[in-house]
């Protein structure tokens, strides 16, 4: 699965500020190239890409975390995400119309948040590619675009769930949402019990991206998604 | 400049949505002559529109180029058990979205 | 799906040799140095460049996304995620005569030259 992460630090999608290696390799000289011959050919232009560059650089799973704890605390606020999801996504500062003005090539201007109830319990994949609400949550974990979760997910979802630690009873109802067209979801899961007084800043914290997705839940204490890393020793030859 | 799609409002009309909420509807079985988004996995199911959600380029028109058809989407609900015989859990649900020209009414 | 989709997954010389340094990959690299950064500083970029190809139509990302799986699941198999997606975008592009082979090659051995100078 994916690589575990440390406290406080919301995963793969954000930008660090890390220093980097010190030595040139030839992964990084082919993406230069190659990016240079596009450019060169009128593939794309350079500015094109600085403005993606600059919008992947901006988006991460806090905005998301964001707009499930002002929606847990503002009842007016949630009403208003489940109407118009893309509409509620401007009060906190997320316009799905970047960074071109029409959303991107794989984020349309459709999205569908899905509150899950005592009874209905929601998980999204993407079975044809790995589709996802990137204005919300970022740049997708590697787990979520192998075809291992995508084709498994819509068959045997409970056991997937399972895979992740997370057991749904049997009496509630799991919903696979696959977004194989042009609307994105993200899951509004259920306020834990034990944060009545907290605050929306708080309550952020434990809405972590894998809650979002649907493959946990939050709680109390679990402030960030941390999968046992297994790493492939014995690779399985075909 | 960026190419991506003008928002749906600027584009043609589609006809009126053929289904509403609720209505029982089968995926139709088309060969995949074309470039297609709608998944083996539901092809012949009968599902439940659960929602009419925007009216877009279908995606067969899409891959080629970018002035196509315009139809009406749906997000289609299946029963798991409908799905997949084998399927244990009798309230699980699946959902996914469908361009209509893919439905054809169930009964 | 798509009769675009389809992607030669015999293997390229270019690809081949990179393909190969497994020693160089970011999850070997970055404990070597101490580096935290969970993805090598190209990522983004080419995030980028998968999102600038689908814009302008010269690739979209349902055909990239099929050719990336194919190949994940043949010749680069055993590469690590990013990487592996770098070959595979490289590989559908050389494919789809995007760029040519030996004008990447070239210019690479162009890129290196001028980061080393400087």
């Amino acid at each position: 699965m994916s690589h575990s992460h440390k406290p406080g630090e919301s995963g793969a999608d954000l930008p660090h500020a890390a220093p980097t290696v010190e030595e040139i390799t030839d992964f990084e000289v082919l993406e230069i190239a190659v990016r240079e011959l596009a450019i060169e050919h009128g593939l794309f232009t350079a500015e094109d890409h600085r403005r993606f560059t600059e919008w992947t650089e901006s988006i991460g799973p806090a905005a998301g975390s964001r707009l499930v704890a002002k929606a847990w605390t503002d009842p007016a606020f949630k009403a208003r995400v489940l109407d118009d999801a893309v509409k509620a996504c401007k009060e906190i500062g997320i316009d799905w119309a970047e960074p071109t003005g029409f959303g991107t090539p794989s984020d349309y201007m459709n999205l569908r948040v899905l509150e899950d109830t005592p009874t209905l319990h929601h998980v999204i994949v993407c079975t044809l590619c790995s589709c996802y609400p990137r204005p919300l949550l970022g740049m997708s974990p590697e787990w979520y675009r192998t075809t291992n979760y995508r084709r498994r997910l819509v068959r045997w979802p409970r056991q997937v769930l399972a895979e992740f630690g997370l057991i749904i009873p049997p009496e509630v109802e799991v919903r696979v949402e696959d977004s194989n067209q042009k609307c994105r979801f993200m899951v509004m899961p259920m306020r834990p019990e034990g944060t009545d007084s907290w605050t929306e800043e708080q309550l952020a914290e434990i809405v972590t991206r894998d809650c979002m997705i649907g493959v946990a839940l939050p709680r109390p204490g679990r402030t960030a998604d941390v999968h046992p890393v297994h790493k492939a020793r014995h690779p399985v030859q075909e | 400049m960026p190419k991506s799609k003008p928002p749906e409002k600027v584009r043609p009309p589609a006809d009126a949505a053929r289904f509403k909420v609720g209505d029982r509807v089968r995926v139709k079985d088309m060969p995949n002559l074309f470039y297609s988004r709608t998944q083996m996995y539901i092809r012949g199911v009968v599902g439940t529109i659960a929602e009419c959600t925007y009216k877009d380029i279908i995606p067969e028109d899409e891959a080629f180029n970018r002035d196509g058809r315009i139809e009406q989407y749906y997000i289609v609900r299946f029963r798991q058990k409908d799905l997949w015989p084998e399927y244990q859990f009798e309230n699980d649900t699946l959902q996914t979205e469908s361009p209509e020209r893919w439905l054809e009414p169930a009964d | 799906m798509s009769i675009k989709s389809d992607v030669d997954a015999s293997r390229i010389e270019l690809l081949e040799a990179l393909r190969n340094k497994k020693e160089k990959t970011w999850d070997v690299l970055a404990p070597q140095y101490g580096v935290t950064n969970p993805n090598p500083p190209w990522k983004t970029s080419l995030a980028a460049m998968c999102d600038c190809l689908a814009d302008s139509g010269k690739l979209p990302s349902l055909d990239r996304r099929n050719a990336e799986d194919k190949l994940a699941e043949s010749v680069y198999r055993d590469v690590p995620a990013p990487e592996r997606q770098l070959l595979a975008l490289v590989h559908i592009m050389l494919n789809r005569g995007l760029v040519d082979e030996s004008d990447l090659a070239a210019r690479m051995r162009a890129v290196r030259s001028r980061l080393e100078s400087a």
